[in-house]
């Protein structure tokens, strides 16, 4: 009766409002969630500062969908690049595996790192693939993502990132890596290239501690 | 029978101020497309806008309204933190009521709402933000040229516009500054919201005379701009800088946009 009642709620919601993406209120993101490991996890409720708010869809490097709730239940890094940058992005990824060296010791179950491209014209999930096996990123550490251009957007605006695309195949843009604890919220931001690591190590170990 | 008269009258005086409550329709203009130098861009050249539609004016307090009825998701109560901050229309009593003197800022241009709740505002209209691009080369129009780049007699005009304290109540939106294009309120009335306001890299490393893919560092940038004259750009360059998606501004309205079909 009850899950009747929220079903018919969720459906003069979305007969009331518009087609177009909702922020996901708490009933309609655990409806569309698919069932993944993180499934514990999940069933909290998302505080209101949660990235995973968004309830835009993702493919990863395999051509699969994902939504970014499925991201929760462990801390994760995230930063912003694309494929056929040659400047900057090779050095923040290069940043990210200086961290994840750090962080030999946790299991790839605890901390994941996640790359989203500022390019998805030409980010297709096989170019994802392709830079990842290139830059011999470990797959159960490493997600790769692209998705609309419009939810890209919306996700790089919550990463603080500013970017511009020139159309002539360069992107001007921000380097932040940020991580978010396992309910998605933003607890550290690393900006600029190059930069000491320490502090988002210590940031993610606190973390680690506190699962 | 009295009784019922009286609840008649009533009725239709209800009805009637409804109605010249109820909001203006939400017309747009055809914003002809052509090349501008823009403030800031990645190289110096001009860039090309294609023709697009505008809305004519600020969305308002009333149109505001009316989205929040059908959408409850982004009424004060209900927002979530991360898409709009807690000043987030501020100045309405409650959920659904924006202010003791409804009347006397229906027709104003709504402000303290954040880029989510504008992207999601104009996305149910079936139209979206406009681009900084789009948005800037319409406000080059005075009201006689499409491009009144070169007329400092406007940019001092605009100067000025911008030095005047906030009132405190907005004027209606049919009453602000319109350009050439029939665009109302381009100037002197609120900050607008732009659909990519994050791609300015005003901490660009200007020196280096490429912000494109360097490391970003260091002030300095105004030495990037295009045109110094246009002192009011970039001002708008600079405030929408220094935004961040969930903030709400208590003169920050928006207006909403649309490609032309193909």
């Amino acid at each position: 009766m009850k899950s009747l009642f929220c079903l018919s709620f969720i459906l003069a919601l979305a007969l009331s409002g518009c087609k177009q993406p909702q922020p996901a209120d708490a009933h309609a993101s655990h409806q569309a969630m698919a069932p993944t490991a993180t499934a514990v996890a999940t069933n909290q409720p998302l505080s209101d500062m949660s990235l995973y708010n968004l309830s835009s869809e993702w493919q990863n490097q395999n051509g699969e969908p994902l939504t970014l709730p499925q991201l929760q239940g462990k801390v994760q890094l995230m930063a912003m690049i694309y494929t056929s940058c040659t400047y900057a992005c090779p050095r923040i990824v290069a940043d990210l595996r200086r961290i994840e060296e750090s962080l030999d010791k946790y299991e790839t179950g605890d901390v994941g790192i996640v790359l989203v491209t500022m390019d998805p014209e030409n980010d297709t999930p096989e170019k994802l693939k392709a830079f990842a096996q290139e830059n011999k990123l470990n797959p159960d550490r490493w997600t790769l993502l692209t998705s609309s251009e419009a939810n890209i957007q919306e996700l790089a605006v919550l990463l603080n990132m500013k970017y511009k695309n020139s159309g002539n195949g360069q992107i001007a843009h921000s380097n932040i890596i940020s991580v978010l604890n396992a309910q998605g919220e933003i607890m550290h931001q690393q900006q600029g290239l190059g930069t000491d690591p320490d502090e988002t190590v210590k940031s993610i170990e606190a973390l680690l501690q506190a699962l | 029978m009295h009784h019922r008269l009286t609840l008649i009258v009533l009725l239709a005086v209800f009805c009637w101020k409804a109605q010249a409550q109820k909001s203006l329709p939400q017309a747009m203009v055809l914003v002809k497309g052509g090349t501008f130098v823009p403030l800031y861009g990645g190289d110096s050249t001009a860039v090309k806008v294609q023709s697009f539609l505008l809305d004519v004016y600020p969305v308002t307090n009333q149109q505001y309204l009316d989205f929040l009825q059908k959408n409850p998701a982004w009424r004060k109560s209900a927002v979530k933190k991360i898409f709009a901050d807690q000043n987030y229309l501020r100045g309405w009593e409650t959920d659904l009521s924006y202010g003791p003197n409804p009347e006397k800022i229906s027709n104003s241009p709504v402000v303290s709402v954040s880029w989510f709740a504008a992207k999601a505002y104009c996305e149910c209209q079936g139209k979206r933000l406009a681009t900084v691009e789009e948005w800037e080369y319409a406000a080059m129009a005075s009201e006689t040229k499409a491009n009144a780049a070169n007329d400092e007699k406007f940019y001092q005009r605009s100067i000025e516009w911008y030095s005047q304290p906030n009132p405190t109540y907005l004027p209606p939106v049919q009453q602000s500054f319109k350009n050439y294009y029939g665009l109302y309120g381009m100037i002197g009335l609120v900050w607008e919201w732009t659909q990519d306001f994050n791609s300015a890299l005003l901490i660009g490393e200007s020196r280096a005379n490429a912000s494109l893919d360097r490391q970003l560092f260091c002030g300095s940038g105004s030495s990037g701009a295009k045109d110094t004259k246009n002192y009011v750009a970039f001002m708008r360059y600079a405030f929408r800088s220094s935004l961040k998606a969930n903030y709400t501004v208590s003169n920050l309205g928006f207006r909403c946009a649309q490609s032309l079909q193909p």
